[in-house]
């Protein structure tokens, strides 16, 4: 497993090699974040940026978003299966978001551009950025209700968009014609664009001062870093066969909760996570590929046993993840998974973490507002008369842990978005803010309480608004651990103009008119032990 | 000499520094001595013995403190009370709701809210984000808050309602009611005139938390000082203000030791034409770095201090937590360099504090570029067989050879450093291989070189009197403030009007103190800069201007940049998202008159020592001091230039020479 130092680069090299890779992915996403036009990019950070050796193992990621990683270590590996690499030229860019080709959700669209030296293909480097429209039947390409993959948006197969001469128009107006916000989108194209471009000078330096053989053995020996690195963090973990499960709520207005189930073999440095017995596919948007799959399980495994895992293609290969054909984690191509991206992905954390409970729990949080929390306005701004689109997340309490109370209002485990600042919020969209508070006892008891979540409402100040909500946590709460409490659940109220009011679904689609209220509260985080006095 | 002397000094957490100038004379005097961390006039008066001054001597003190750093960092704040528009008493506590970690799950996701729950006041008021005011502040609602915040007992509230920043009429009705209430009051809309509540929020109670301590430290100094002194202190922003000013917003102390640093840098930088720099400030253990374009210091407003979030103009430094203290460690077959750092305590090896495990000193002790005949600072001898010790306890790991891993050690070290610096130039838009590099600090000479060649950089200065740097950054500051207002307008609705008369009064109300120190109007400068954007962007560019301000020449400015930094502009309509107005009275002295003292002048090596700098064996290096190198002599590498506090490492292929400004210039070699 290690090199033998006498053959490969010395230790020193690795090391220089390994910083050197890592800051060329660091700057392909400050490229990105300073160029994209996309609020979700610029405000958010919506997007991760990675290279991939010649076969399309993940080296270095730049920007770390946990829901990210399992995807990206797939992306080109998916790409280099439709498109041969014989296909590829220098100063190729190609753009992809088929979920079923190394993909999460339409809306994460992935630019790969091949780095050539001394005549081959030495690397990829890949751009994923979130755009804020993909087109689909609503605008943000959130469509709750959707029953199938064409109703959330445009579909790219790997296409080269841009070529060492430069951008192919027609290509690039085709998808363009397709998305809403032609400009923004033109603009996160260019940022990925350039992104790659910057991956592509820098590594040229790397290859102009070290050979190609000796850069692929060093890239080599970081995958065997990071392997032995994670078959340390497993062995932390007894051996045995620990079950767990969590639900969600439903797949849309009127369905039951689907079950997400996992059981984990531990055996000495390696793991087996078994999806199989998790529900069918769901006709909703609530499924998620098998990478989202991935990337759930590469995040469990570093927060409960190894954070410092360098994130490459190495710290797979001592886990073997098994997703059953038709279920909910290996959906058939032609079903919806918007959603699965961000909600499904934190269920399956949470369904890991059950199963944990009695082994490590002191190396667990309880359940947490794991869901984005979505809600998406969208309508006509009177003062400037655009059409404006608010994409604005909402984190809640954070579990407990069996030495300290859970936070309030954070966004849990596999996404780090922030919110929109009120300000910010009333100056751009006819909306105003009318309080943004902490929703007090909502966090489950326990010897150690659960995090508050929070409470906003929203004043819809335009003649007409839509809003969709995608939101999970409405039904099943965040569970407590070893005793505690679960959170209060999500709460999302509609006070009409009028005085009317009504509770909305997780997962809706709504018209709002000036005067009307949206009242939203998110779910406190579950608590830890046995609550004093019970 | 009575009254004669100016003197800059910088006091820091472990040494402070100071350079005077005797006004008549022009004699330069510097040195360093420890800080008294519980007693900082007691630094100055120990700084200023060290020279052969005392109060009664100096003209004009200026200076760089810690004082508010370290309140801050420690959590050594006064409690505050909080006002807020009615609905908003929370914002600090749910914060952007991001979490700090991402993979630890143990550590809390946020801080804790710098105000606590009962200490934060709601007042029933609205003002819409045009300025409209949707529900007006009633006296008696303004009264009835003051009452309650009266009843709290502290000594500090701050003001912060929601948009403000374009109308900030209820705050100062606030500001007022409470003016009996407490003894200090910060408003929002004066710390930080910009949108988004949490940041702007945290940035007033910073202050408003500052200023018992501020106002005490300050009162003490100016006692001292009588009335023979003019005192002033070096701000974040890159200039300096008057103790009345720094009263008034004491978080422009934030960052005052390290942007005088960059200051000097920024002076160097145009005083040499370099054109573009990098700032580079290696310490023990935390390096600086910054980037100076065109001859200005880089400057932004979003920047957080102890991992809170601080909303007003500071200097753009970027601290990273390695230096010469970085410990190297073997981690299975890998070899890492820092985070863990060795401290000023222990320390290195080499320094025999009790230190074993291996820094990067070490391996600069190994190598043979620290010389163990000099003392460091005049007082520590470095001790080369416990460098050996520590590099070979790594070597034995590995099953590498000992000066292998030495230069394995130094050549991670620049490779994290040259990681840190692309984040800054990228940021900036800046090709690295364009700039030159500044390097200063105990350990930035050292390395300097070696990381200049991996960007691709042909020059690297290591200025005069590069171990009092912050002291000169300060001694060479100009009184100046700066400011930054957000004005939200669209090229397509353009108001010329607005904006100059917004401009004419920001510069007014800023020039007051700089006329009042007694500059002439004509030696005071403006400088304004747009920060523009297409719509939907995030990040702004900044576009120089000049009054009256043309939609025109803005707009073909702006598309120019932003071609620059991300390599394509449209024609399409833009955005004027805020002002930025700097006054400052022209600079009093720049740094090329000040002379360092003249050793006698000699071409000969001080000795020869055999030094590494590959792993194909040492090779014979001369070491020379540097205030005996005569003015134009080009000293070829392998070299070593030293003098008590830094040393200057100059490899094979690349050549040093004294210019004649005193600034030692090294062609690294590398073609730009």
């Amino acid at each position: 497993m290690s090199q033998n130092p006498n053959t490969g680069p010395d230790p020193f090299t690795v090391e220089v090699i390994r910083n050197g890779l890592t800051a060329i992915a660091e700057e392909m996403s400050l490229i990105v974040m300073r160029a994209a036009r996309s609020p979700l990019l610029r405000e958010a950070g919506d997007l991760s940026s990675a290279l991939t050796d010649a076969q399309g193992n993940l080296i270095a990621q730049g920007r770390d978003i946990p829901a990210h990683l399992g995807v990206m270590g797939s992306t080109v590996q998916k790409f280099l299966e439709r498109v041969p690499a014989n296909r590829l030229q220098p100063g190729d860019v190609w753009f992809m978001n088929l979920p079923e080709a190394g993909g999460n959700h339409l809306p994460d669209v992935k630019a790969v551009r091949p780095i050539f030296a001394e005549g081959e293909i030495q690397a990829y480097a890949v751009s994923l950025a979130h755009w804020a429209d993909i087109g689909g039947a609503r605008p943000g390409s959130y469509v709750p209700d959707a029953r199938d993959a064409w109703q959330e948006g445009l579909r790219i197969p790997p296409l080269r968009v841009f070529t060492k001469d430069g951008p192919d128009r027609e290509k690039l107006d085709v998808i363009l014609a397709n998305v809403r916000g032609a400009e923004e989108r033109e603009g996160d194209i260019l940022a990925q664009m350039a992104s790659t471009y910057a991956a592509d000078e820098r590594l040229q330096e790397v290859f102009s001062r070290y050979d190609a053989a000796t850069v692929q053995a060093a890239i080599a020996n970081l995958h065997d870093q990071s392997e032995t690195e994670m078959r340390a963090a497993i062995r932390t973990i007894p051996d045995g066969v620990y079950e767990g499960e969590d639900w969600l709520d439903n797949d849309g207005p009127d369905r039951d909760p689907i079950a997400v189930r996992v059981r984990i073999q531990i055996n000495g440095d390696e793991a087996t996570f078994d999806f199989s017995q998790t529900a069918d596919a769901c006709a909703g948007p609530m499924n998620a590929t098998p990478f989202t799959t991935s990337a759930s399980v590469f995040y469990a495994m570093k927060v409960i046993a190894g954070p410092d895992i360098q994130p490459n293609a190495g710290c797979a290969r001592p886990l073997a993840i098994i997703t059953r054909e038709g279920s909910l984690l290996h959906p058939p191509m032609d079903k919806p998974v918007v959603a699965g991206n961000h909600d499904t992905s934190q269920r399956i954390v949470d369904a890991i973490f059950k199963a944990f409970e009695k082994v490590v729990p002191e190396r667990l949080t309880a359940g947490g507002s794991t869901t984005s929390g979505l809600l998406l306005f969208s309508g006509r701004d009177p003062r400037s008369g655009k059409w404006t689109t608010l994409y604005e997340v909402h984190g809640g309490g954070e579990g407990a842990r069996h030495d300290r109370d859970g936070m309030c209002a954070v966004r849990p485990h596999m996404s780090n978005v922030m919110n929109t600042p009120a300000e910010v919020i009333e100056a751009n969209y006819p909306i105003l803010i009318e309080n943004q508070a902490l929703r007090r006892g909502s966090g489950g008891k326990g010897r150690h309480q659960g995090g508050d979540g929070q409470v906003r409402t929203y004043l819809i100040n335009g003649p007409e608004m839509v809003m969709t909500t995608i939101v999970e946590r409405c039904i099943v709460p965040p569970y407590g651990l070893v005793g505690g409490e679960p959170g209060k659940t999500f709460d999302i109220t509609l006070q009409r103009a009028s005085g009317e009011v009504s509770q909305l679904a997780g997962k809706t689609h709504v018209s709002l008119k000036k005067g009307d209220r949206i009242i939203m509260k998110t779910s406190g985080g579950g608590g830890f032990g046995t609550p004093a006095g019970s | 000499m009575d009254g004669t002397w100016e003197v800059g000094i910088d006091i820091g957490g472990t040494f402070t520094d100071v350079i005077g100038v005797n006004s008549q004379s022009g004699e330069v005097r510097t040195s360093k001595v420890r800080s008294q961390t519980s007693d900082p006039i007691a630094s100055i008066v120990s700084a200023y013995h060290s020279i052969g001054v005392d109060w009664e001597n100096v003209r004009d003190l200026m200076h760089g403190t810690t004082l508010a750093t370290n309140a801050i960092v420690e959590g050594n704040i006064a409690p505050v009370a909080l006002v807020t528009t009615k609905g908003f008493r929370d914002t600090i506590e749910i914060g952007r709701q991001n979490r700090r970690e991402l993979y630890r799950l143990h550590v809390p996701p946020k801080l804790p809210p710098l105000v606590p729950e009962e200490r934060r006041i709601e007042a029933t008021e609205r003002i819409g984000p045009e300025g409209q005011v949707l529900e007006p502040l009633s006296g008696d609602e303004a009264a009835r808050v003051a009452d309650i915040v009266g009843g709290l007992g502290v000594e500090a509230a701050a003001v912060a309602l929601q948009h403000c920043y374009v109308n900030g009429a209820h705050e100062k009705m606030l500001g007022a009611a409470l003016e009996g209430a407490v003894k200090y009051v910060a408003l929002s809309h004066q710390m930080s005139p910009e949108p988004r509540e949490f940041e702007r929020t945290n940035t007033t109670i910073l202050n408003a938390a500052l200023m018992p301590l501020t106002a005490g430290y300050l009162d003490k100094l100016q006692a001292g000082a009588g009335d023979t002194t003019n005192v002033h202190l070096f701000h974040s922003a890159g200039g300096m203000a008057s103790g009345a000013a720094v009263k008034k917003r004491p978080l422009a102390l934030a960052l005052s030791g390290p942007a005088a640093g960059v200051a000097a840098a920024g002076k160097v930088a145009n005083e040499l034409k370099l054109g573009s720099a990098i700032g580079f400030d290696m310490g023990g253990t935390t390096t600086d770095t910054c980037v100076v374009i065109e001859g200005r210091v880089q400057v932004s407003s979003d920047q957080r201090l102890a991992g809170l979030p601080v909303r007003q103009l500071m200097t753009a430094v970027e601290s990273i937590g390695a230096g010469g203290g970085s410990i190297a460690r073997a981690e299975g077959g890998a070899v890492r360099v820092g985070p863990d750092s060795s401290g000023a305590e222990p320390g290195p090896a080499c320094y025999g504090l009790g230190g074993v495990l291996p820094t990067v000193t070490d391996a600069n002790m190994a190598l043979g570029y620290l010389s163990k005949e000099r003392l460091l600072g005049g007082v520590l001898r470095l001790d080369k067989a416990r460098a050996e010790t520590a590099i070979r306890s790594l070597s034995k790991v590995l099953e590498t050879p000992a000066h292998e891993t030495a230069i394995g050690v130094y050549r991670i070290a620049n490779a994290s450093m040259a990681r840190a610096l692309r984040r800054v130039t990228v940021e900036r838009g800046v090709d690295a291989r364009s700039c030159s590099l500044i390097a200063f600090g105990g350990a930035g000479p050292m390395h300097a070189v070696a990381l200049a060649r991996e960007f691709g950089i042909a020059k690297v200065v290591v200025p005069k009197f590069s171990s009092v740097f912050s002291a000169l950054g300060c001694l060479t500051a100009e009184l100046s403030y700066a400011e930054q207002h957000t004005i939200r307008m669209s090229s397509q609705q353009w108001d010329q009007e607005r904006i100059d008369t917004r401009c004419q009064s920001i510069k007014e109300r800023l020039a007051a103190p700089v006329l009042a120190a007694g500059n002439g109007i004509e030696d005071v400068s403006t400088s304004l800069v747009a920060l523009i954007r297409y719509a939907g962007q995030s990040d702004t560019v900044e576009v120089p201007f000049a009054l009256p301000c043309d939609r025109q020449a803005l707009g073909r400015d702006f598309r120019a940049r932003h071609k620059k930094l991300y390599g394509f502009a449209t024609d399409e309509p833009w955005q004027f998202e805020a002002l930025r107005v700097t006054v400052a009275a022209h600079s009093q002295s720049g740094i090329g008159d000040l002379r360092e003292k003249a050793l006698q002048q000699s071409t000969s090596p001080i000795s020869v020592d055999q030094c590494w700098f590959d792993n194909n064996g040492p090779v014979s290096t001369r070491r020379f001091e540097r205030g005996a190198l005569p003015v134009g002599w080009d000293v070829e590498g392998p070299a070593i230039i030293e003098d008590d506090w830094s040393t200057i490492v100059v490899p094979p292929g690349a050549t040093a020479r004294l210019d004649p400004s005193g600034h030692l210039i090294v062609v690294t070699g590398v073609a730009p």
